[in-house]
């Protein structure tokens, strides 16, 4: 009895266990129908697998696809350096900041604090100053500022600051003559 | 070896070994080159962007043909019947287009048109499993895998649809 049309499937494929692979190879051994079976079946998938796409044919795709990822999704060798050059300014920066504040600390110090210096008495007495009720005014008794506290002049200042055009009439005064 | 899908070093690595793979598969489902480059970097992205973890890089070519058959079959289905016969001819590709032997590219282009047709003409389901047997180099089990089913189930898909292709071709 011949091989069944499917077990030689499978068999071409690799794909039959024992005990039947070892069965199906000893019958092809000796029955040319079933080899014959067995070479139409190799030569449809070798027809199959003629027609694919070659390694060439799919190179300009593997290229496309491959530069799209690496200008939208990876960080490229052109980007790290100045990256690198940016990380190196951040260092730099706070390190010359702290010494250009030292330097001024330090200097203005010297120029403020300095006993035979004039400024030295002026400010001193100052910081000293007694804090009581004469020298704290509470930010809540300030009046509200209403208009009358400005001069019509003021007034016309700020609008015009502001950017508004100001058109001003007078009425009920006698024209100057 | 762990893949992390939007690691730069896996992903390349994912790349080289299974762009070749996912490129075949999918041109041999829609019949179409530039479709199936489409396709397979609409599986890339999705693949980079969603940051998975996948325990081998066989589990990331499984993901990657996975996703990459449904997008394929999701379009032959939207567009298998917008397209007419001669955007099919213009979209073949020319097989070995550096050689000069005019006659062998020719006949080149028709065996490529007929078995392509031959695939085209199969159920969905006996498509793909004899694309990704003949053509992602993978065996019955992986087959399965990818398309979740038994591996007896692909045994017996794969040799029907040899036995329907074999009617198709001997029909020209």
């Amino acid at each position: 009895m011949c091989v069944d049309d499917e077990l030689l499937s499978t068999f071409l494929d690799g794909e039959l266990t024992e005990p039947w692979k070892t069965q199906v190879a000893e019958h092809l051994g000796y029955c040319s129908a079933c080899r014959t079976r067995l070479s139409q079946l190799q030569q449809l998938s070798e027809r199959l697998t003629s027609v694919t796409l070659t390694e060439d044919e799919m190179a300009a795709s593997k290229d496309r696809v491959l530069a799209f990822f690496e200008t939208t999704k990876f960080p490229t060798a052109t980007d790290k350096v100045p990256f690198l050059k940016r990380r190196f300014e951040l260092k730099l920066a706070p390190a010359l900041l702290s010494a250009a504040a030292f330097v001024v600390v330090v200097v203005g110090a010297f120029v403020f604090f300095s006993p035979n210096s004039p400024h030295g008495q002026e400010i001193l007495p100052g910081v000293v100053a007694p804090i009581d009720s004469e020298h704290i005014r509470q930010v809540t008794d300030l009046p509200k500022p209403t208009l009358d506290m400005f001069s019509l002049e003021q007034i016309i200042q700020h609008l015009d600051a502001m950017g508004y055009a100001v058109k001003l009439e007078v009425k009920a005064v006698t024209p100057i003559e | 070896m762990e893949v992390q899908s939007n690691d730069e070093r896996s992903f390349r690595l994912v790349y080289e070994e299974v762009f070749p793979i996912l490129m075949r598969v999918v041109y041999h489902v829609t019949n179409n080159v530039d479709l199936a480059e489409e396709i397979c970097q609409e599986a890339f992205i999705r693949f980079f962007d969603k940051q998975m973890s996948f325990p081998s890089l066989n589990d990331a070519k499984y993901w990657l043909i996975r996703v990459s058959k449904n997008l394929a079959i999701n379009h032959v289905k939207r567009k298998s019947r917008e397209r007419s016969m001669v955007e099919k001819l213009k979209q073949m590709p020319t097989p070995h287009a550096n050689t000069t032997d005019g006659e062998k590219v020719l006949m080149e282009q028709e065996t490529r048109k007929q078995v392509q047709e031959a695939i085209e003409e199969l159920p969905e389901k006996y498509r793909l499993v004899i694309v990704l047997k003949e053509y992602s180099d993978m065996d019955y089990k992986q087959i399965a895998q990818v398309l979740n089913i038994s591996e007896s189930n692909v045994k017996v898909r794969v040799y029907r649809a040899r036995k329907m292709l074999e009617s198709i071709l001997n029909q020209e």
